[in-house]
């Protein structure tokens, strides 16, 4: 998994992913991890607070 | 995560946007060398705020001889409308689509969603969809994404070229970012954010901090104090949405629980020798030597998201402002890494590959010249323009390796810093600006006149290269003029009755309109143009209703093309345009402003009331650096056309152009583009 990284969840939640993956159609929990972590990268912009929103906007030049 | 691995992953994503561009990492049409010749080419340079009136002056001074000829040698020069307002965002998405603002859907730099209020950046956005999160220990897994989607409605007119087989090239065209998923190449331009989601955030570590260190925007001060003469700094990032912040992970309101995450960093120290004025940077094994006054190349920095899993790729430039007796560090907004984009900037991925295999690293922050900077007097007018000019060369030696492999097709290339220039120095020819005065004292020489000289330079590597294949036009998307006075639109609906505080002693303090009563208002302005109508049914909390709406617009259009600035004795609202009246699409009346203000030549909106602030003066002298601007009625501010053939059409527009390079390409203009040819 992860090219040989390896990450330790516990029993109960390990159950609960892999139940998940099963559901939601993935070929394997490997896929499932992998595509959930994947996603999160591109939510990256979108776990703003509303003062990071703020500073984006005061961030343009035509705004003090 | 290199690009190749990014294109291949992104067919997992299940946004739409992201699922479209699977398949696009074949064979690009035009790879260097591989072209043909002797076939059809279309060049559009667009030179951002490249103003007619200005540039005649200097062609007609003998100034800009590479335009001379064109223009005397069979070619034509014309000014070309633009927008309403004459804002870039707005101007280039009507070029991008050949669409009325009403059908592309971009207004102003602002926008607010009406129904929450809440303010965004109008011409890209990330919206959070909804889904459950996995929280193992510190670290948490978003099941759901985000769905990052460029706001331009329409379809770009080079998609018609690229689907009727005509390779195009799209470099940096502005309104475009993530750029729209089609068969052309493309970089993002205007818009595209640095590595924090920013316009730009610059760091300063300084043992010398300014007093206005709480009102900085745009970048962020950090009080250090080297220690024996070594500083020990971390550099920020974005907040890492793997890891929660260990002290308050997470906030819960009502059972519903939002994470609160760590911001990521990377360590750094500074070694500084007093003596020598110079200082050494080390950061991620990375060791920088600078001299007092000098920069850094580009330095590759990576965050780490989960250790030795995921990580994010930056590029930054440190200037050593001061070593002693002061300290003063400036790192420059941590653009996206072309060698290794966190974020879709380029469409296919090989386009960048190709850039970066050839140039190396390059600025990839859409507005690159840090402006802010100098604002909040970071840096000085030299440093600034030395800044600018290092974006510029980027712009130049990208130029030249478009033109050297363009065989076939269009190209579109944009250059940016004539217009950010223009904006931080109107105050130099503008005699009438507040600033004139000690403006000259700073020892720049011409910087607008050598700025219009670069752009000259740019013409003359195309002009070059031309054949009898080659139809060329230089295009912008306004002119220029200086902005000395500000206005406070939401102050005056405060003072006529229109809009009412809930606390009218917060008056001063308050910003995003978070003290506006909101169930007595009847409007309100946001962004530099717009006004709104505080309409039922469509704002949050609106009151006006339909049958009120019709007598209101017109009253307010009335009063505030009647209005006087005191100081002056000038009207400073030419035109309040009602935009049912000149806007055509579904975005009027929902998304669209009700009004978009036209202001007279020398005014603009206050830095304050565009977010929503309602200062006491209804005008004041602008007083910031950023002397000049365009963000008024677009028949001040023409924008420039320049051809290598004769424009028949009397009165062209920004959104002929697409439908013109169709036409050069025998692609009959579709019914749904609202241009026509100008030759």
């Amino acid at each position: 998994m992860f090219g040989g990284g390896k990450i330790k969840i516990k029993k109960e939640l390990y159950e609960r992913v892999k139940k998940f993956a099963e559901l939601a159609g993935y070929s394997s929990l490997d896929e499932f991890v992998e595509h959930a972590l994947e996603k999160e990268i591109s939510k990256l912009e979108s776990s703003e607070s509303e003062d990071e929103t703020k500073e984006k906007l005061k961030g343009l030049g035509y705004i003090s | 995560m290199n690009r190749r691995e990014f294109c291949k992953q992104s067919a997992l994503f299940i946004t739409s946007f992201l699922l479209s561009k699977k398949g696009l990492c074949s064979s690009p049409p035009f790879l260097p060398g591989s072209g043909k010749t002797n076939t059809k080419k279309v060049i559009v340079l667009g030179i951002d705020g490249m103003d007619p009136y200005l540039l005649k002056r200097f062609i007609d001074e003998g100034r800009m001889p590479h335009f001379q000829k064109l223009i005397s040698s069979g070619g034509d020069f014309k000014k070309l409308q633009t927008t309403i307002p004459a804002q870039s965002p707005v101007a280039w998405a009507s070029f991008n689509t050949s669409t009325n603002p009403g059908r592309h859907g971009i207004f102003d730099f602002i926008h607010r969603q009406p129904d929450t209020f809440e303010l965004y950046l109008s011409t890209s956005r990330t919206y959070q969809l909804e889904g459950g999160k996995l929280q193992i220990g510190k670290w948490i897994f978003s099941l759901k994404g985000g769905e990052l989607k460029n706001l331009v409605q329409e379809k770009p007119f080079w998609n018609y070229l690229t689907e009727a087989g005509v390779p195009a090239i799209i470099y940096r065209a502005p309104s475009n970012f993530p750029p729209f998923a089609g068969k052309a190449w493309e970089m993002s331009g205007l818009s595209t954010p640095d590595l924090l989601g920013t316009y730009g955030t610059f760091s300063y570590y300084t043992d010398n901090p300014p007093e206005n260190t709480e009102d900085v925007s745009g970048g962020k001060i950090y009080p250090t104090f080297p220690q024996n003469g070594i500083g020990e700094n971390y550099l920020y990032g974005p907040p890492n949405s793997f890891r929660l912040d260990e002290k308050k992970p997470f906030d819960e309101v009502d059972d519903k629980r939002s994470y609160n995450y760590e911001k990521l960093k990377i360590p750094f120290k500074v070694y500084i020798d007093p003596g020598h004025h110079v200082a050494k940077i080390v950061i991620q094994g990375n060791e920088i030597f600078l001299k007092q006054g000098e920069w850094s190349n580009w330095v590759e920095v990576t965050f780490e998201l989960l250790p030795h899993l995921k990580h994010l790729s930056g590029i930054v430039k440190f200037y050593l402002k001061e070593a002693h007796p002061h300290f003063k560090l400036y790192v420059s907004p941590i653009n996206i890494n072309p060698a290794d984009p966190a974020l879709p900037i380029f469409n296919p991925p090989e386009y960048g590959e190709a850039l970066v295999k050839d140039l190396g690293l390059f600025y990839t922050q859409g507005i690159a010249e840090d402006t802010k900077a100098r604002t909040y007097h970071i840096f000085d007018d030299k440093e600034y323009w030395t800044q600018s000019q290092m974006v510029t060369k980027d712009w130049f030696r990208t130029w030249r390796w478009h033109l050297d492999r363009f065989k076939e097709g269009f190209l579109f290339f944009y250059f940016s810093t004539l217009d950010l220039g223009q904006h931080m120095f109107w105050r130099y020819i503008d005699h009438l600006s507040p600033l004139h005065e000690q403006t000259l004292k700073s020892g720049l020489k011409n910087p607008i006149e050598n700025l219009y000289k670069q752009m000259d330079e740019a013409l003359g590597m195309v002009l070059k290269r031309m054949d009898a294949n080659t139809t060329l036009m230089v295009i912008s998307d306004h002119g220029f003029t200086g902005f000395r006075r500000c206005f406070s639109l939401n102050s005056w609906l405060l003072d006529n009755g229109y809009l009412y505080l809930r606390d009218p002693d917060k008056r001063e303090k308050t910003e995003y309109f978070d003290n506006v009563d909101w169930e007595r208002t009847k409007a309100y302005g946001l962004g530099i143009n717009g006004l709104y109508l505080n309409k039922e049914g469509r704002e949050f909390n609106g009151i006006v209703r339909p049958e009120q709406e019709t007598s209101l617009l017109a009253e307010l259009k009335r009063k505030l093309e009647a209005l006087i600035d005191p100081a002056t004795g000038e009207r400073p609202v030419k035109n309040a345009h009602i935009a049912k009246e000149v806007f055509k699409g579904r975005y009027v009346g929902t998304l669209s402003p009700d009004i978009i203000l036209g202001f007279r030549r020398g005014y603009r909106a206050s830095w304050k009331t565009i977010l929503g602030g309602v200062p006491k003066d209804l005008f004041t002298d602008n007083l910031d650096p950023w002397s000049g601007d365009h963000c008024i009625d677009p028949t001040e501010v023409p924008a420039t056309l320049v051809s290598t053939k004769k424009i028949k059409k009397s009165d062209p527009a920004i959104w002929d152009i697409g439908p013109t390079v169709l036409s050069e390409f025998g692609i009959k203009i579709p019914e749904t583009l609202e241009g026509k040819t100008i030759f």
